[in-house]
């Protein structure tokens, strides 16, 4: 198995007529991500790529089994959308745009939350779980496999750049990822970290995860609380970058909208030191995730 | 998040029937001077800049004439505040303090929920006052679907003694704060101290307000109070960021190109996307390197402004070597990448044989990019190395450049 996308996933893309959702959508039915249904206000009855569109959600219902949707409508558009995909029972969607208004973001996390909706993002580049050969938005781009390979081990990040990254490294090691999931880099998202680890717990696939952390939220504070309670029990390795964030005066932005150093919670030391006494294996150097993993993996 | 400036500020509480002093910004001592004359003495003159705690750097002085008017003016306007030289004064009508509360809107990140905070003590550091005294100060969510009902107000003020005529103007106070923080896009909204004269009106003394840039497409009228990218800076922007931002801006439609400049260092950084640039600085300053600035290139940025960024990065004084990586990327192409980097450092006539260049940039395109790296002259690295691998490399070519690197300022 793995977690949140695989072979049971049915999807539909929001916004497929745009530039970037018809490239995606090709590269994602080349992956082999069954991707079912598109909907442009406007443009039903045309298909992209062979998938049909609608002009609303609803009407794609009546043809199809949705239970995944990706948002790619611009940022305007983005609060409507998100409601359209909760109102007619989407259960995981993916907002790849980024630069929401947070009124908006607020607006729309309220009523997913309060349904059982699962929103990965704003801000993510998607989600990838290699063995089902499923993949949701631009994650590894046209050479998928250069990054992404079958594994079992689950790579959580903000950033999508990274998602890709630790993914590689992963490989490097000599294993292969069960899903990748790229969270989302802005101040309010939908899926925090601490929220992933009890689906990979429950993955019988999924033997440890990779946690790429930043400066800013109380992210690795929930996570370590997961891990002390037991309901994260397999291995965790982290690394955590920006550390020199705090030698700088407070109030900038550095990373992701989210990467503000407020309290000391949010500091890379005060995570490292709380992620290492919850029984985390944090790497010094990013290159320490190699031999971590295979300690944590012999 | 941009700030709005406390006379911007003011001017669109009072439009949301929010009462303030009378009050009139000026940009030199004598309209000061002639201001005062106007609104009447006292009057408090005060600096704006977008930063707080001016009152602790002494750029909020009292006059009680038009001499002193003119003499605390002058003295202000002469004043540099956090960096921020001050270029315009308000003098305001200075109130008669019958007692001061506080009250402010913000978007509550963790609980992912507008918060009300309140506080029937005003003029006071917030976030001591909670520690301190936690029963004085009250948060209150806010589903922003539902809104703020009327009652909600009331209880607020109730809950913290508010009574009688206070309870009831403070409250309505509150409904009108809490629609223009709606209506103006606003993540943080505060009025500190929100003062009772001894007239018994209500009036806001104090106004800080930031707005979410993200919304500032649907804000068009506040496009002149708000300075873009003065989110990312605890001083203001230099030059080089301002040109830096214009030259982003210029091609809004892909891709981001940010720039931070530092004090000293000796590397340019031009590295990518938002986690892998903090990794990167962390690593280069891990391996001895000294960054003359920060960068976040990510969302598949075309070859022009890939072009201003590194022109702008090696334009700054003291910059005696590149540095240029990012993570395995999903979609920016390292072909436009190469383009944009080879153009500038041709631009500016600089030979990367002899000034040092690391490159490692794998992803998109990247046998494209490779191949103009390679006939450019550069050393290129893809996903035959990692990201420390990187660092490493690049501090090694400095050092073997400049054998005294090691002795160079700013070196521990």
């Amino acid at each position: 198995m793995a977690i949140l996308v695989g072979k049971g996933s049915q999807v539909l893309i929001q916004g497929i007529t745009g530039r970037e959702a018809t490239m995606v959508t090709k590269q994602m039915l080349d992956y082999g991500t069954p991707v079912v249904a598109g909907v442009t206000p406007g443009r039903g009855g045309q298909n992209v790529d062979g998938v049909p569109v609608y002009d609303t959600i609803k009407a794609a219902c009546k043809d199809h089994q949705l239970n995944t949707s990706i948002v790619y409508v611009p940022p305007a558009a983005v609060l409507d959308a998100v409601l359209e995909a909760v109102d007619n029972g989407i259960e995981l969607i993916i907002i790849i745009t980024e630069n929401i208004p947070q009124m908006d973001a607020l607006k729309l996390l309220q009523p997913a939350q309060a349904r059982g909706v699962q929103i990965i993002g704003p801000n993510s580049v998607g989600i990838i779980s290699p063995a089902e050969r499923c993949k949701l938005g631009a994650i590894g781009g046209d050479k998928v496999e250069r990054c992404f390979v079958p594994g079992t081990v689950g790579v959580i990040s903000r950033s999508g750049g990274m998602t890709a990254e630790c993914s590689w490294m992963v490989k490097r090691a000599g294993y292969g990822v069960s899903t990748s999931v790229s969270i989302g880099g802005d101040a309010l998202i939908g899926t925090k970290p601490h929220t992933l680890l009890p689906l990979f717990e429950q993955d019988d696939l999924t033997e440890a995860v990779v946690l790429f952390a930043e400066p800013g939220t109380g992210f690795e504070e929930q996570v370590s609380a997961s891990l002390e309670s037991g309901e994260f029990s397999k291995p965790l390795i982290a690394y955590v970058a920006g550390r020199f964030t705090e030698h700088l005066p407070s109030g900038t932005v550095f990373g992701h909208a989210a990467a503000m150093i407020e309290g000391d919670a949010g500091r890379p030391s005060s995570k490292i030191e709380r992620l290492s006494q919850a029984g985390a294996l944090v790497a010094e150097q990013f290159d320490e995730i190699i031999p971590l993993l295979q300690q944590a993996l012999r | 998040m941009a700030r709005i400036l406390e006379d911007h500020g003011k001017g669109l509480l009072a439009e949301c029937k929010i009462p303030i002093p009378t009050g009139k910004a000026a940009a030199t001592a004598a309209a000061a001077a002639q201001s005062a004359q106007e609104i009447g003495f006292p009057v408090a003159i005060k600096a704006l800049v977008p930063v707080g705690k001016r009152g602790k750097a002494g750029a909020i002085a009292f006059a009680d004439n038009e001499k002193e008017a003119l003499d605390r003016a002058e003295k202000i306007l002469g004043m540099t505040v956090s960096g921020y030289p001050v270029e315009q004064v308000l003098v305001e009508q200075k109130l008669a303090i019958a007692r001061e509360i506080y009250l402010s809107i913000t978007i509550d990140k963790a609980a992912q929920r507008v918060a009300i905070v309140a506080s029937s003590l005003g003029g006071v550091n917030i976030e001591q006052l909670s520690r301190e005294h936690p029963d004085k100060v009250s948060k209150t969510h806010i589903d922003p679907l539902v809104g703020l009902p009327g009652y909600k107000a009331i209880e607020i003020w109730s809950d913290l003694g508010l009574t009688g005529k206070l309870l009831r103007q403070a409250s309505t106070i509150l409904i009108r704060l809490y629609r223009m923080f709606v209506r103006y896009d606003a993540t943080l909204a505060e009025i500190n101290p929100l003062v009772l004269t001894e007239e018994e009106t209500i009036v806001a003394a104090d106004c800080v307000l930031n707005i979410d840039e993200n919304a500032l497409y649907r804000q068009p009228a506040l496009a002149d109070s708000v300075q873009p990218g003065s989110d990312r800076a605890w001083r203001p922007l230099t030059e080089l960021e301002k040109s830096l931002i214009e030259a982003s801006a210029k091609e809004a439609y892909r891709g981001t190109a940010r720039y931070t400049e530092f004090d000293g260092g000796d590397i340019g950084f031009m590295c990518g996307g938002g986690g892998a640039s903090l990794l990167l600085m962390d690593a280069l300053s891990r391996a001895g390197g000294r960054p003359a600035n920060y960068s976040e290139i990510g969302g598949n940025p075309p070859e022009s402004k890939v072009y201003s960024l590194c022109k702008g990065i090696l334009s700054k004084p003291g910059v005696k070597g590149l540095f240029l990586a990012h993570n395995i990327t999903n979609n920016t192409q390292i072909d436009l990448m190469a383009k944009g980097v080879v153009a500038a450092l041709d631009e500016m006539g600089i030979d990367p044989k002899v000034f040092p260049v690391v490159v490692r940039e794998a992803g998109t395109h990247d046998e494209e990019g490779r191949q103009i790296f390679i006939a450019a002259g550069i050393e290129y690295h893809g996903d035959d190395i990692t990201l420390d691998e990187a660092a490493l490399l690049m501090v090694e070519k400095m050092r073997r450049a400049y054998p005294d690197y090691d002795q160079w300022e700013g070196a521990e």
